[in-house]
């Protein structure tokens, strides 16, 4: 934007639509009406008895609104479906040129876009497994510490990322091809779909706990719902990376 | 009070990338911006009554309101399907008309309609 004039009126335009939204805005932010506690209350006294989950976020999102996490990773699955079509329908040779590194002409334009050094290779390629592993942790201790399945998805994808930017040529690993991921993150859905199912045939309702009665500890289903997700966001999202790095077969 | 003020600002440069910037992958940025100032406002407002994390270890008493946390796990989510397919949007917008001004963006499509 350097050296662009704008003219008069945009700049009158842009201040007095600031200016109203901050109107819109001022009163919602700043105002002080106290915080209901009711929730935070039963929440506090009960939750961990119902759900079997230390941690209060996960036991909502995967023990009373379940119902919700479905809708969460079916929006998932439909986003990530509609950036690779529009992906793959206006051509790839954009992010060809990351892939290509050596085949860049000194000089030319695509070798601005192909610049990687040994650094990159190195630490990304010795980091991703870490990552992959961190990832998994996350995943598995949703119930007990800070994250979950859609947090220790995320790691899972940046894990994923490096280790498609650190191998040059060969494909070490299957993790990088799309194919693969693409079906992983069905496969993730139809897990999903089917612990969701669970229940019903033991009487515990959609979604309900299937392990209720087992004697099995009662974070056992929780836990199994982290990890369901974490394959599918970790599987999607990085599926949408590797697809925007160009490597689609 | 500071924090909101914080928020407000943080919450009128996300607007201001989307109206005021010629760059769409800066107009998305700018959505970004925006989504991320009201997921922090929902969770410091559900932090007011209480200063813990809601993990419900040992001992630990006084937590902060998970609800808005759990809600705002959604919003997240959402948000970055938004960003992901804009900015897909945007790679086909740029291999149609090899760039991402809007404006320039603009013209050739009225160049290409007609």
């Amino acid at each position: 934007m350097k050296g662009r004039k704008y003219s008069f009126s945009f700049v009158l335009q842009v201040v007095l639509s600031l200016s109203a939204v901050l109107a819109v805005l001022l009163p919602v932010f700043l105002a002080g009406n106290l915080w209901p506690t009711a929730a935070r209350d039963y929440l506090e006294r009960n939750g961990v008895k119902e759900s079997g989950a230390k941690n209060l976020v996960s036991a909502i999102y995967l023990g009373y609104r379940a119902f919700d996490t479905l809708g969460e990773t079916i929006v998932l699955l439909v986003a990530v479906s509609g950036t690779i079509t529009i992906i793959a329908h206006s051509g790839i040779s954009l992010a060809k040129g990351f892939a290509g590194a050596g085949l860049a002409k000194p000089g030319s334009k695509s070798q601005l876009i192909a610049r990687r050094t040994e650094l990159i290779d190195v630490v990304t390629g010795k980091l991703g497994p870490i990552v992959l592993i961190f990832g998994l942790y996350v995943m598995l201790f949703g119930h007990l510490s800070p994250g979950g399945g859609f947090q220790g998805g995320v790691v899972v994808a940046s894990g994923i990322v490096f280790i498609s930017l650190g191998s040059k040529t060969d494909r070490s690993t299957q993790l990088q091809k799309a194919g693969v991921l693409a079906r992983l993150e069905a496969a993730g859905f139809l897990f999903l779909v089917f612990a969701a199912l669970a229940g019903i045939l033991g009487g515990h309702g959609f979604f309900g706990n299937p392990f209720a009665g087992t004697g099995a500890s009662a974070g056992t289903y929780i836990v199994a719902l982290n990890a369901i997700i974490g394959l599918k966001v970790g599987a999607g999202i990085g599926f949408m990376c590797v697809a925007m790095l160009g490597r689609v077969d | 009070m500071a924090e909101r003020v914080l928020l407000i600002l943080l919450c009128l440069i996300g607007f201001w990338g989307i109206i005021a910037k010629k760059n769409i992958i800066k107009k998305i940025f700018g959505l970004y911006i925006l989504n991320s100032a009201v997921v922090i406002l929902f969770v410091v407002e559900g932090a007011r009554i209480g200063e813990n994390a809601p993990i419900m270890a040992e001992g630990v008493s006084h937590v902060a309101d998970p609800l808005p946390q759990a809600l705002m796990l959604t919003a997240i989510v959402i948000g970055v399907c938004i960003t992901s397919l804009a900015l897909a949007i945007a790679f086909r917008l740029y291999r149609f008309a090899n760039t991402f001004d809007i404006d320039e963006i603009r013209r050739k499509i009225r160049h290409a309609s007609t």
